[in-house]
């Protein structure tokens, strides 16, 4: 080549230029909190669990293992779960949230197919503890425990095992098939299981048997009564009786027209439960309006779709032979309901009392240590109550109540319950950096609308008990997984490494795993900015 | 073969059978037709081994280009107006470089205001960027140029720009004789680069060049440009033995002879110049008109020469240099003797019309002295709306002692 004076030279480098000198801002790699995850009651890593999910094939396994770390429940939780982490999820700020709780059923269904089992790899301990209880929170305490090598007896009153799973969530909704497989897998951690096994005295159970702990998590079986004037002929019972009645094989007389009185999702499973049973009026009574219902609007929208009535701002004055008088209420500026003075009367054969449930604290026995508070047991941040080495968790402690709830805080005690027992600090609870929507390049993801689960036809709604949701299949379990916009977190997606003006990424051998050359990062934040999951941050250089 | 063809069309496939390797344009009138039909070349598969590549803008267009000749690739783009102002900045990288590469310039207006019309204060505004400059007078020559400025493009390994006049070129449509591609492949050999970016055998293409070699570097390109006269006007005797047509070359003078007013100009207006030359001989007075084809590099000796014995000259200036003057009628009063009168004149800017009426009556008030040689004139201007306009703003202005 004849290569014109100056400009063109012969090969050479401008390595020797070290710009990372101008730099006043270095870019880190950062692995923030995603907001579903933070959002899980039951502490699950979701985000984790769907990126393990998104390669299909063995990756099923592997996000479902990954599920099990803390929840023993995905098949349930993919049923009953209230999914506060979709509410969370960042993608509702782009198109809808990712179907989380969809994916984590189909995990939980494949897990049931093919009959993935979990190992207790630990050495036992030696130590006993007690669970009283057997529904969500005390079986997942007990799975922890178990799998912490702990020797773990669960004392159940009833005669199976399943707490308000079984007793008090009607198997439209989850299918007792589903619960009892989960729960076997549980149990053959080699949890020992002794039903129709009421404690009456918790001192004497400790004192006498020797338990190095206990976890109490008894729940809140009562229904909330209220006094209503009735006809002596009235048939008043409880949703939480009718529904736990229904599972021990009773069949309700409920007549044709049947009134529930509440507005919280019992409410709702009472009146699609009484539907099922025969009834051709099914009617819920609440004081407030729809907007202020506790109960979740997916419920009521089934729930409507299944024919079940609403009497919004209404409260029942008196119960006679046939029928109620009911009184109407109007919202005060606070959003309190008060009476009219205005009545109606409302045909009703039967009225069903769905108002909240209560603890049964008679077990703790007479000269109990413990401390309870309103109906609820008092415990620490930890789970532990007044007495040491009793723990308690689940709808018996105040809060929020839910099946996910529980499940959480049967882990959460579990994890006390095994530090008390080996005389460990608890460790410190993990900071939150959440990956905020704004941090996302969403540019990047292709559009993608979320997959909704088929529902069985509504004929057969009103007939019979058999599950509403369908699941997803592989394919769209799949591409529902691959909506996660991984807030927060690498996931390998080369744009770094690819638009970085300077060449100073690297790339590490395994993948997602990146280094910035300090040499040559002049710190100009094309990589933070082009990081479609936020994972990037820019931090002042050190002077 | 003559066929009736726009003049936009004509170009484009005449640039396809100059087997051009990459093509990268951002539309923008009266450009648009050209890359179009270009584009449908490609897309049909009739221009085959050439990327066509969607550029976003004209700055991205003479970049792509300028990589690609840098790869050793045959390149093309055309822009018109402010697109060649948005590719400003990479124009003298290319020169610079010596990267061989053509480019079509289809004239319009500079805004604002916007205007879309003809005139050529797009191109000149870019005189300086080191680029050859070529000025169709004709569709026919357009297409010619197009060929030529290949093959001068790669001689000399500089950058080339055609120019043509925006609408009354690129968009009439008239009889043109597009070469045909075994004549072009006769006449334009296949591009071999002076320097290119080759892995195997790596170079530093724009290296940094400090205050100890900028200024012979920079002397070294100008004189390149000045030594490119002998080419330009080499390749049109060698384009005028192949194709038997006289088409580019350094001037276009016509009846200059014994003439007593020569009109310069750039462009398509020489058309009509011609007949205006033509009709006044006939009524017996001595004018004739210098067509300037090769405007960069300025080819100074061949203007003297023709303008020596030419006591005035007429230069039509279809764009100035506001707060200086003229930009073409500079060039030519450096290259005439002190005592020829230069009427330098200013008309048909943005698209307004050069009429023969026009032309006829401007040489018609030269000899009648009422056109000044020493200011630049303004010819076509509508006096009294300038004069209304101005006296309207002097009344905004406020008086000094802030009372009115």
């Amino acid at each position: 080549m004849k290569l014109p004076f100056a400009v063109t030279l012969g090969p050479g480098s401008s390595l020797a230029d070290h710009t990372g000198a101008w730099r006043t801002e270095r870019a880190v790699y950062v692995e923030r909190t995603a907001p579903c995850g933070n959002a899980c009651p039951a502490g699950e890593d979701v985000r984790s669990w769907l990126y393990d999910a998104e390669s299909g094939g063995a990756g099923y396994e592997t996000a479902w293992r990954r599920i099990m770390e803390t929840n023993p429940f995905p098949a349930v939780c993919g049923r009953v779960c209230y999914h506060p982490c979709e509410t969370a999820c960042n993608r509702g700020h782009l198109d809808e949230a990712v179907g989380i709780n969809s994916v984590e059923r189909f995990l939980g269904d494949e897990a049931l197919a093919h009959g993935w089992t979990i190992d207790s790899a630990a050495v036992p301990t030696g130590r006993r503890v007690l669970v009283v209880g057997s529904g969500p929170a005390g079986l997942s305490a007990a799975y922890h425990l178990a799998r912490r090598g702990h020797a773990v007896t669960v004392r159940e009153s009833a005669p199976v095992v399943g707490g308000m799973m079984r007793y008090g969530i009607p198997r439209y909704r989850l299918p007792r098939e589903v619960l009892d497989a989960e729960i076997k897998r549980v149990l053959d951690l080699g949890v020992t299981v002794e039903v129709d096994t009421p404690v009456t005295d918790l001192d004497a159970v400790m004192a006498d048997e020797g338990w190095d702990a206990a976890f109490l998590a008894v729940g809140a079986q009562l229904g909330h009564r209220t006094y209503l004037p009735a006809a002596s002929a009235a048939r008043v019972l409880d949703a939480v009786s009718l529904l736990h009645g229904l599972e021990d094989g009773e069949r309700p007389l409920l007549g044709r027209r049947v009134a529930v009185y509440g507005g919280g999702n019992t409410a709702i499973d009472a009146a699609r439960t009484a539907r099922r049973l025969g009834a051709s009026d099914a009617v819920v009574v609440y004081r407030r309006t729809r907007e202020r219902m506790p109960a979740h609007a997916d419920e009521v929208a089934d729930a409507e779709e299944e024919g079940v009535v609403f009497h919004w701002l209404s409260t029942i004055e008196r119960v006679e032979h046939d029928g109620l008088v009911i009184e109407q209420m109007e919202l005060d500026e606070d959003g309190f309901p008060q009476p009219t003075g205005r009545t109606e009367r409302l045909s009703a054969d039967s009225v069903v009392l769905a108002l909240g449930q209560d603890t049964d604290l008679s077990f703790l026995g007479k000269a109990s240590a413990l401390q309870v508070h309103g109906g609820s047991i008092d415990t620490d941040p930890a789970f532990a109550t007044t007495r040491p080495g009793v723990f308690a968790g689940g709808d018996v402690v105040a809060g929020e109540r839910s099946v996910t709830i529980a499940i959480g805080h049967g882990r959460r005690a579990a994890e006390s319950i095994d530090d008390w027992l080996s005389g460990r600090h608890p460790a410190p609870a993990p900071a939150v950096d959440l990956a905020p929507y704004e941090a996302l390049n969403t540019w990047y993801f292709e559009d993608a609308d979320r997959t909704h689960r088929a529902r069985l036809e509504l004929a057969r709604r009103s007939s019979t008990f058999d599950e509403i949701v369908h699941g997803l299949d592989g394919d769209t379990a799949l591409y529902e997984a691959r909506r996660c916009l991984s807030c927060g977190s690498c996931f390998s997606c080369d744009n770094c490494y690819a638009m970085c003006p300077d060449d100073a990424v690297i790339k590490l051998g395994p993948p997602g795993e990146y280094v910035i050359d300090l040499d040559y990062c002049k710190g100009c934040g094309l990589c933070v900015q082009e990081c479609p999951a936020g994972a990037i941050t820019m931090v002042p250089e050190e002077t | 073969m003559l066929r009736q063809v726009e003049g936009s069309r004509a170009v484009a496939e005449t640039v396809a059978r100059c087997r051009p390797h990459v093509v990268a344009a951002y539309p923008i009138s009266p450009q648009t037709h050209i890359v179009e039909a270009l584009s449908e070349l490609v897309g049909s598969g009739d221009l085959t081994a050439c990327e066509y590549l969607t550029v976003e803008s004209e700055f991205g267009a003479l970049s792509a280009c300028i990589g690609a000749s840098a790869a050793g690739a045959r390149a093309y783009t055309a822009t018109a107006s402010q697109g060649i102002l948005f590719m400003a900045e990479a124009l003298p990288n290319a020169s610079g470089l010596g990267l061989p590469m053509v480019m079509t310039v289809a004239n319009r207006a500079l805004g604002a205001p916007i205007n879309i019309w003809n005139d050529h204060s797009d191109a000149l505004s870019q005189r300086d960027a080191g680029w050859l400059m070529l000025f169709a007078s004709s569709n026919q020559e357009a297409v010619d140029l197009h060929v030529q400025a290949f093959a001068l493009a790669e001689r000399l390994s500089l950058p080339v720009m055609v120019c043509m006049d925006g609408f009354v070129l690129t968009h009439a449509v008239e009889e043109i004789d597009v070469p045909g591609q075994d004549e072009v492949d006769a006449f334009l050999p296949p591009f071999r680069a002076r320097q290119w970016l080759d892995p195997d055998e790596p170079v530093t293409i724009g290296a940094m060049v400090g205050p100890e070699a900028f200024t012979e570097v920079k002397y070294l390109m100008a004189h390149r440009q000045l030594r490119a006269l002998d080419d330009v006007s080499q390749v049109a005797r060698d384009f005028a033995a192949a194709f038997g047509r006289d088409s580019g070359g350094l001037l276009r003078p016509y009846r200059t002879a014994d003439a007593d007013v020569v009109v310069v100009a750039l462009g398509s207006v020489l058309g009509s110049l011609a007949d205006v030359v033509d009709e006044l001989r006939d009524e017996g007075l001595a004018v004739g008109a210098l067509g300037v084809t090769c405007y960069r590099p300025w080819p100074l000796d061949e203007v003297r020469r023709a303008l020596r014995e030419v006591p005035r000259v007429v230069v039509l200036n279809r764009a100035f240099a506001v707060g200086s003057g003229s930009i073409l009628g500079q060039d030519v009063r450096l290259s005439v003797p002190a005592a020829t009168k230069v009427h330098d004149v200013v008309l048909g800017l943005g698209g307004r019309p050069l009429t023969h009426d026009v032309l006829r009556r401007l040489v018609l008030d030269v000899v009648a002295g009422q056109v000044g040689s020493d200011t630049l004139t303004f010819y076509d201007l509508d006096h009294q709306r300038v004069a209304t306009e101005l006296a309207r703003e002097l009344a905004d202005v406020p008086s000094a002692g802030g009372a009115s």
